[in-house]
């Protein structure tokens, strides 16, 4: 009986010592995740949100990305549009940011797959976005390139996948 | 040693707190508690894997699925053969081939095989050049389109509403590993 004791606080510790080194030494994985999904939560706007809280949203949302980044939208019933660098990003996403009463942007179903030297990774996922009190939603594939830029993770790349070909 | 009691009301008490019991937890209340942990481990592993509740969002499946209808994707209907022209099945938007449970799907029907070429006149739709039938067709179209070749592991898929424009109703070719089951009802 004391040696299954044992056994089991032997257990309980390795599997806290494991979560708590996932904890402290997150993978690139998890790190790219959560920066996908503070991305989607950074670009939700609220009706109550001001002009200078969607401006500063804005400023955020162009934080994830790299300088030199690139962002290739082909949408079906909006056209195709290319947007090069951290200025016409921040452009494009403070007039977005204000023309619209309010904005909800979650990104579903994300899965990272880092290269094997750990310094670029590809994530892919579904954004389901909603604009004002409108009940029906956007949804589109997305695939999103990562690069680690001094020590951080930024994108360098975002675009728009045809699910459909 | 057996203890009687007098008291009616106490008595009445307790028989109503067996038949309670009785109706609540049953008889064999261990019993009742391995039924209930089955009962739950199925239901969830039913519902996580094997059919997939789902919400139909959109109407672009009208007059076959309204919007916001409730229905369940079952995973496990092209496990024996391949999906047929005519099924209704749910299709994954990113990381095809994962086995997870996707949490936002296209809802379309097949109407092209693999190797098939899928052409659209005068708002009907031809399978390598011959008039395809389709019954639960109810709004008539004006779709032109030329014709597409579906590859070897390929599938064309359209939702029912043709009567929206064609360039606004999302369709065309999905490979067969992002095609995650078949629309139960």
């Amino acid at each position: 009986m004391k040696i299954a004791a044992r056994l089991v606080l032997l257990a309980v510790l390795g599997g806290l010592g494991l979560w708590l080194w996932s904890v402290l030494f997150p993978s690139p994985e998890k790190i790219i995740l959560k920066k996908i999904s503070s991305l989607a939560a950074t670009a939700n706007i609220s009706a109550a949100d001001g002009t200078i809280t969607r401006a500063a949203k804005a400023s955020n949302v162009v934080n994830a990305f790299a300088t030199d980044a690139e962002i290739v939208f082909d949408v079906t019933g909006v056209g195709a549009r290319t947007l090069s660098g951290r200025d016409e990003i921040r452009e494009a996403a403070m007039g977005g940011f204000a023309s619209v009463p309010s904005l909800k942007v979650q990104f579903l179903d994300a899965t990272a797959k880092v290269s094997v030297d750990k310094q670029t990774a590809e994530v892919t996922c579904t954004a389901q976005v909603s604009a004002g009190d409108n009940k029906d939603f956007g949804i589109q594939e997305l695939r999103f390139q990562f690069k680690k830029i001094d020590g951080d993770w930024l994108i360098t790349r975002a675009e728009t996948v045809k699910t459909l070909q | 040693m057996v203890e009687q009691t007098n008291n009616p009301s106490a008595e009445s008490s307790g028989r109503e707190t067996s038949w309670l019991q009785m109706v609540l937890i049953g008889r064999r209340p261990r019993t009742t508690l391995l039924r209930i942990l089955v009962l739950v481990s199925v239901c969830a592993v039913t519902f996580k894997f094997v059919l997939l509740p789902i919400r139909v969002e959109g109407i672009s499946m009208e007059p076959t699925y309204h919007d916001r209808r409730i229905d369940c994707i079952n995973r496990l209907a092209f496990l024996w053969h391949e999906p047929q022209r005519g099924d209704v099945v749910g299709i994954r938007f990113s990381d095809p081939g994962n086995l997870t449970t996707p949490r936002a799907m296209l809802m379309k029907r097949i109407i092209g095989l693999p190797g098939e070429t899928v052409s659209f006149h005068d708002g009907h739709a031809y399978i390598n050049g011959e008039l395809l039938d389709e019954p639960y067709l109810k709004f008539s179209c004006d779709w032109e389109h030329g014709p597409i070749q579906c590859g070897p592991d390929q599938y064309y898929v359209v939702g029912d509403n043709r009567s929206m424009p064609f360039e606004l109703h999302m369709q065309g070719r999905a490979e067969r590993d992002r095609i995650v089951g078949k629309v139960l009802l």
